[in-house]
């Protein structure tokens, strides 16, 4: 018998990651842009995503929209939102993350859909959710005024892999010492690319500009791999 | 440990499916590479491969710098504080190269030598 030294050097994610490109491709061939949000838990990604459908809802030939939303237990965030979009609650069984089998299987749930957005709520964490790539398009990363200015450096992975970051709970500036200039600077360290949109999804400030910097990424995105 | 033990995993079935391909009768180590951003955590990383690696398998990880090349001057350099600039010449526009994913960067295996070898 012998020992014999294999070089692999290869990415242990590189399976995951090549189904989440094909699932990517096939989102992109039915015109829908895919958008992970992630964010510690109680940053207001559920109220966004409710504002955001409410927003579309109340204009003339507004973009269709559902949404997978993720969760440890409960199904609370999916019934918040049903009034509003259509959505399929993914129950995580207590896992810290989703993985794209379960992102998968609640798209089937959805049906044939072919809207032009598909947002993933991810479960509420900046840790393990910034290493599975999803098949997104677009990472969009909320931090809420109320955590601090000082958390981009905390958590480099997922402000690094996103490309905008939605400052929430603007409504709530006056009450706290957050800066978004700061958490802006902070975050353009780590990413420099990174959109910064302030808005509250309370009383609707900021709303039209992060809806309409979503279409205008969807044209520029899935508008380019159509020429390709 | 959630998260870690699913990446272990799928770790571990990549070594499984090396070691038939190359008919081993044992894996002896499995050494990854982990950097500051490759979202695994190097002691948990351990402790899943302890409780879900075949017994005899020893697991080497070696801890790598956040390095990166700057596109504007070509220079590496190696990322400190999270802080993507060029060290050289301050230009944001860099690409990391090394230390942002979880690597599986070899395995040592045990197998039978053929009597003769193979011409």
């Amino acid at each position: 018998m012998s020992a014999r030294v294999i070089t692999v050097r290869r990415d242990v994610q590189a399976a995951a990651r090549s189904s989440a490109a094909e699932f990517r491709l096939r989102c992109t061939e039915r015109g829908t842009l895919v958008v992970n949000v992630l964010s510690s838990p109680g940053a207001g990604k559920t109220s966004l995503l409710a504002a955001t459908a409410r927003f579309w809802s109340a204009r003339e030939n507004a973009p269709r929209m559902a949404v997978l939303v993720g969760d440890l237990a409960t199904d609370r965030d999916a019934r918040r939102l049903a009034p509003w979009t259509p959505v399929v609650q993914m129950t995580t069984g207590g896992a810290c993350h989703l993985e794209l089998p379960l992102v998968e299987r609640a798209m089937a749930a959805l049906g044939d859909f072919d809207g032009e957005f598909l947002f993933i709520e991810n479960v509420g964490n900046l840790v393990c959710p910034a290493s599975h790539d999803l098949g997104e398009h677009l990472r969009v990363l909320l931090l809420s005024t109320t955590e601090g200015d000082d958390k981009p450096a905390k958590y480099p992975k997922a402000f690094r892999t996103s490309q905008a970051l939605v400052v929430s709970k603007l409504d709530l500036l006056p009450y706290v010492p957050f800066s978004v200039q700061a958490a802006a600077a902070d975050a353009h360290e780590i990413q420099p690319d990174l959109a910064v949109l302030p808005l509250s999804a309370l009383n609707g400030q900021g709303i039209d500009e992060w809806c309409r910097y979503l279409e205008t990424t969807r044209t520029s995105i899935l508008g380019q791999s159509n020429a390709e | 440990m959630m998260h870690e033990a699913s990446l272990v995993k799928s770790l571990l079935e990549q070594v499984d499916r090396l070691a038939a391909e190359h008919a081993a009768v044992a894996v002896e180590e499995v050494r990854v590479r982990i950097g500051p951003l490759s979202g695994v955590e190097p002691m948990l990383v351990s402790l899943a491969f302890e409780r879900l690696a075949p017994a005899g398998a020893n697991l080497v990880v070696e801890e790598v710098p956040l390095t990166a090349r700057c596109r504007d001057c070509c220079k590496l350099f190696e990322l400190k504080q999270f802080r993507f600039h060029c060290s050289y010449c301050e230009s944001s526009d860099v690409d990391v190269i090394e230390g942002d994913v979880f690597m599986l960067e070899s395995i040592t295996i045990r197998r039978v030598e053929p009597l003769e070898a193979v011409p």
